[in-house]
């Protein structure tokens, strides 16, 4: 009884790896078919043979490697500066309650808006330069980055601290070893949404004006009906946050190594 | 060179020479008319009400009471984590405001950095005084042997037994070869076992080391077999009860538990405590 219960679950488990498996492929298929049926516009909804072709076109040109960089950087550098910024700031406010006195409201009040409505402001300011983008990429990563390191700080064992104060511990190494690695565990939570966060915030920076970009290559694609090309883009972007945020996961997995 | 606190080539005490009567040595330690003050919601409670005391150089003494009698508050104000609210805490003739490397602390968790493994935890506390990073590490090496975790140098604290993570943080401690070595329930949270093989492990090093010892516990068996001297305190406000010297000869192991003498001494305490539980507990129905 108990083992033909144990085959019908191991059964199950199978069939569950098998429709995985599958689900992308049906999906496409589903898609081909309906596309090339005649009930929908092509136009408009374009079957996936014809995204594929725009993307292998979009490749060949030597476009796509331009537009990857183009967009790459941004999201490194502004993820880089508004994370290494929230960081320190986080560390400050955490430790410190006349720095956070003096920062935290300020903070507060600006975090909630989202970087996106920043945009026109931002064109204001930098015009359509790199600076604009980089800011606004820099913006939507500190605040996520700054907070989760300001709780983490917060919560690291005070044991642990105490026990570095009790073994003459010198304030910086205070600072910058034993509480900026007590609040790890943290700050590596505040990092990952803040990958997501930075594609949101480049998708903005790019819509605003660029000269290349994966999201500038989609927008410029729109404006010439070619939807098949739109689709790649959208497709470009998916995978490359997904590959930025499984990376950044198991990044942050080996920075608490202790665990 | 080896680092000064070890002391392998002196031989094993087999008389008792401990302790030479307090007063006829020079106290290390002295807290003078210490109280010590929380805000809580409630109101203010008084942790530690008007104590004064004396340690003298190389005595090994225990303070006992229940929990939430202040001990750890008063042990806190000797390491400097907690201000006095009146009156002072003398360590070789200075006021405790903050922490001091020459005075160690163990507490009742091991709280060992968990990024770090069990020879760079031990080397921290040299490394944070300016040693320079092989000093330290031979320092560490020297002591990761003396507390018998040879092999383990590497490993990281969350692999360790809670036992073992204990014996780390006494060699952190010790890491500074502090005058002064404070330790709170350090064994409070291991069980039966692990913690008599701990108070041998004690005794052990005691005899190896410089350091003046003052040990919190509410384990009386424990605080007559590893001191010189057991100080009594009451059930909150915290307050000494009683003195008690402790002339058992050393070297001491646990077997010790069985001697009359030693029965002797832990009937005075219990009756002691006793009465004095009595009295709190008198005192609580009244106020109720
Ligand atoms: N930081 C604190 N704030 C408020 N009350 C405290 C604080 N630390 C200790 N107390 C109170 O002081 C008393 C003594 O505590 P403690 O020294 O930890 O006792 P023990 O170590 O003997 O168990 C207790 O009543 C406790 O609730
Ligand atoms: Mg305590």
């Amino acid at each position: 009884m108990s083992v033909g219960r144990r085959s019908s679950a191991s059964a199950t488990a199978r069939l569950s790896v098998l429709v995985a498996v599958l689900s992308v492929p049906i999906f496409t298929g589903v898609w081909e078919l309906v596309a090339r049926s005649g009930i929908v516009n092509t136009v408009l909804f374009p079957p996936p043979s014809t995204v594929a072709v725009a993307i292998l076109e979009w490749i060949r040109s030597g476009q796509f490697f331009a537009d990857l960089m183009a967009s790459l950087s941004r999201v490194a550098a502004g993820f880089a500066i508004g994370a290494a910024g929230g960081i320190v700031l986080g560390v400050l406010t955490g430790r410190f309650q006349l720095v956070s006195s003096l920062l935290s409201p300020l903070f507060h009040i600006l975090r909630p808006i989202p970087p996106i409505a920043f945009v026109p402001i931002v064109i204001l300011w930098f015009g359509l330069s790199e600076t604009g983008k980089l800011f606004l990429v820099v913006w939507g990563v500190f605040f996520t980055v700054w907070l989760a390191t300001h709780i983490g700080v917060q919560k690291v064992d005070h044991g642990l601290i105490r026990a570095a104060q009790m073994l003459g511990t010198p304030q910086p190494q205070m600072l910058w070893e034993i509480v900026l690695l007590g609040a790890l565990p943290y700050i590596t939570v505040g990092l990952r949404t803040a990958v997501s966060i930075s594609f949101y915030t480049l998708v903005a920076a790019e819509l605003a004006g660029a000269f290349a970009g994966i999201v500038y290559r989609i927008e410029i694609a729109q404006q010439n009906m070619q939807t098949g090309q739109v689709m790649g883009g959208l497709a470009a972007l998916g995978l490359l946050s997904f590959i930025a945020d499984r990376s950044f996961a198991t990044l942050a997995e080996r920075a608490v190594w202790w665990r | 060179m080896t680092p000064s606190l070890l002391r392998p080539d002196q031989p094993l005490r087999l008389v008792d020479t401990y302790p030479p009567s307090a007063p006829a040595r020079q106290a290390i330690i002295r807290v003078e008319d210490l109280s010590i003050v929380f805000d809580a919601p409630s109101g203010q409670v008084i942790a530690v009400d008007r104590v004064s005391l004396a340690v003298a150089q190389g005595e090994f003494v225990s303070i006992v009471g229940p929990s939430g009698c202040g001990k750890s508050t008063l042990l806190n104000a000797m390491a400097g984590l907690e201000r006095p609210f009146e009156g002072q805490v003398l360590i070789a003739g200075e006021a405790m405001r903050k922490p001091r490397p020459e005075i160690g602390m163990v507490f009742q968790q091991p709280h060992l950095f968990p990024w770090k493994s069990v020879r760079r935890n031990i080397a921290h506390g040299p490394r944070a005084l300016g040693k320079p990073k092989a000093e330290a590490l031979r320092i560490a090496d020297d002591l990761i042997e003396m507390i018998g975790l040879t092999g383990f140098a590497s490993a990281y604290p969350h692999t360790l037994s809670g036992g073992m993570q204990q014996r780390v943080a006494i060699a952190r401690a010790l890491a500074n070869q502090p005058r002064v070595l404070l330790m709170d329930e350090p064994f409070g949270a291991l069980d039966a076992q692990t913690r008599a093989v701990m108070q041998d492990n004690l005794l052990e090093l005691r005899e190896r080391i410089n350091a003046t010892i003052v040990f919190v516990t509410h384990d009386i068996d424990e605080a007559i077999l590893l001191s010189d001297r057991v100080l009594i305190m009451s059930a909150g406000p915290g307050r000494i009860l009683k003195d008690l010297q402790v002339s058992l000869p050393r070297p001491r192991s646990s077997a010790i538990v069985a001697e009359a003498a030693y029965l002797a001494l832990k009937r005075d305490c219990l009756d002691l405590i006793r009465s004095e539980g009595r009295r709190a507990f008198e005192q609580m129905e009244i106020r109720m």
